[in-house]
């Protein structure tokens, strides 16, 4: 099989002009980080590019960081195995982003507040001690989030570009990736990150509408769900039906994670809101965003869908890969389906463009969560321990420490780690160990003046009970198991009804504990907490 | 039903995406020239 798959990897039509394109993209991205450098004088400006985004670019870089590779991968996955059902995440994404923007829900009154970083805004709310801890739950779950990105980035590469997944060149290509948008986002910080958002974000945009329109060129409208309909009835469009993979429950649970979430509580999103230069613009900002989100989710779903089709009515030999009869014969990962379709239908010229758009959608991903996580570390975490000893020098360099020290985990992790194959599911989790109990403390603690530092202390910790939507987890407790008779694999509890429970636990250990143990009356600064 | 949704769905939003993505290309460019002249005049008044 192994052969069957390098064999099927050389039918890619990239070329050396692609690789010509892709290099000097990047290379672009090197010479803005260090023409910013000069402008970076505080973290103010390291962290918030000095609060002076205005709303199309705040658009962009929202879109730019957002659309990462790594949505594209496991999104095209998922419409790959869930058809046109697999859209209702999109819907769900744009519906609950839009009104996120109408309304200002969590977002505009973090900007009113004037901190950087969602941790400093629990101290100013709460307490220093929940601060620290919230940052700690941060940090943990964002970097053990970001473990796989290298992997998956790598899969992309090897699939698109036809390059052996064992040689010597990948592990190569990976680091040489890493270092690039190490030495940029050290340098310049927010404001590299986003003007290079802002280039990925126009090369991105018209890349993927050119190769939607040529996948639906290639394929035809009508083939596609023809075939769809034939491959897979009224599951491969109806999210709501048993067997369709999602159901109920994992929709509710698409509502509340792909859409509340991804834009107002994932704090990579949220940093974007808090540069914004007003809160009218941060309002404009999320309406016209909801609409990139939706796309950032359905283009690649129809990518997914339209491998599926093409595997199916013209490409043999992947069809016996990815879809093998043999019920013995272990499928290629289908993580591969998307890169590799592209790769075959692509022009010489356009899938180097792509290439070179969705790699800079990898470092641009990179290169906010690496500031994010490591800012956390810095402001949330090392600043309220050592008090007023920590200058603005001191606090930069720090940051650019962490982001080497961050990276490294993740060059090491990626290349080593031999994982699972659901990506969602491993990112699901992860995540949700920080966000099930951040939805409590900004809902919580935005809008209701009883909520006390006890209580968000408690949420916090109770968010770790997301954990118990991790397969090993549910085995180990008894929530998931094989039925001897059967050889069934018996679940208790799926992953989002894990999930779903958690954020209502969270919410319940928020609200009994701020009732249970309110906090002594204090008056509330409005200025910005210095550590 | 369903088919009828998500034919709408992608093209409704294909459509406006590609018409936000010129807008955003030529705002955002313009936002770049002013973020610069900010962050230039922050620094010279820093230096004064």
């Amino acid at each position: 099989m192994e052969n069957s798959f390098t064999e099927a990897l050389s039918h890619t039509n990239f070329s050396t002009l692609d690789w010509i394109l892709v290099a000097l993209y990047l290379s672009i991205s090197v010479v803005i980080g260090l023409f910013v450098k000069k402008y970076v004088r505080n973290m103010t400006t390291y962290l918030g590019a000095g609060r002076a985004i205005g709303t199309c670019l705040g658009i962009a870089t929202m879109t730019g960081t957002e659309m990462g590779l790594i949505t594209v991968m496991y999104s095209s996955q998922k419409g790959f195995t869930g058809g046109f059902a697999a859209f209702h995440i999109a819907l769900a994404a744009a519906i609950v982003t839009f009104i996120v923007g109408a309304t200002g829900f969590i977002v505009c009154r973090l900007r009113e507040m004037k901190v950087l970083t969602i941790p400093e805004f629990y101290e100013k709310r709460f307490d220093r001690k929940t601060r620290i801890l919230g940052g700690v739950m941060l940090a943990f779950g964002g970097i053990l989030n970001m473990g796989l990105f290298l992997k998956v980035g790598s899969m992309f590469v090897v699939g698109i570009t036809g390059m052996s997944q064992d040689s010597r060149a990948l592990p190569a290509v990976m680091t040489v990736l890493l270092v690039l948008v190490l030495v940029y986002t050290v340098l310049g910080g927010m404001i590299s990150v986003i003007v290079t958002d802002y280039i990925q974000f126009v090369v991105l945009s018209f890349g993927i509408l050119a190769a939607t329109a040529i996948c639906l060129n290639q394929l035809g409208w009508e083939n596609i769900i023809n075939t769809v309909q034939e491959l897979k009835g009224e599951e491969g469009f109806n999210p709501l039906m048993e067997g369709s993979g999602f159901g109920l429950s994992y929709v509710a649970w698409m509502f509340f994670t792909a859409g509340l979430v991804s834009c107002a509580i994932w704090p990579t999103a949220v940093a974007r809101a808090l540069a914004m230069e007003s809160t009218q613009a941060v309002k404009k900002q999320y309406m016209w965003s909801s609409l990139s989100f939706m796309i950032r989710f359905i283009i690649p779903y129809f990518w997914g869908i339209c491998a599926l089709v093409y595997f199916t009515t013209s490409a043999p030999d992947l069809q016996e890969l990815f879809l093998p009869t043999d019920p013995n014969v272990e499928p290629v990962n289908n993580l591969y389906a998307m890169p590799i379709f592209l790769g075959r239908v692509l022009p010489v010229g356009l899938i180097g463009i792509i290439t070179a758009a969705m790699i800079a959608a990898f470092m641009s991903t990179h290169d906010s969560y690496l500031l994010c996580w490591s800012s956390v570390i810095t402001q949330d975490i090392i600043a309220p321990i050592r008090g007023k000893d920590f200058s603005t020098a001191s606090r930069i360099k720090w940051t650019r420490i962490l982001i080497v020290v961050i990276g490294l985990y993740i060059l090491y992790w990626g290349l080593i780690y031999e994982g699972g194959d659901d990506i969602w599911d491993y990112m699901a989790v992860t995540g949700a160990i920080y966000f099930t109990g951040a939805f409590s403390l900004l809902f919580g603690g935005l809008y209701w003046k009883g909520a006390s530092s006890t209580g968000a202390f408690l949420a916090l910790m109770s968010g770790m009970t997301a954990l118990l939507g991790l397969d090993p987890v549910q085995r180990l407790v008894g929530l998931k198991w094989v039925d001897p008779q059967t050889d069934e694999v018996v679940q208790r509890l799926t992953g989002d009804e894990v999930g779903l429970l958690t954020v209502a636990f969270t919410l319940i250990v928020f609200v009994l504990g701020s009732l249970l143990f309110p906090d002594k009356p204090k008056t509330q600064s409005t200025e910005p907490i210095k550590a | 039903m369903w088919q009828t949704l998500w034919t709408y769905l992608f093209f409704g939003s294909i459509t406006l995406f590609a018409g936000m993505a010129v807008w955003v290309t030529i705002g955002g460019f313009r936002d770049i020239k002013t973020l610069f002249r900010r962050l230039s005049e922050d620094q010279s008044n820093d230096e004064e």
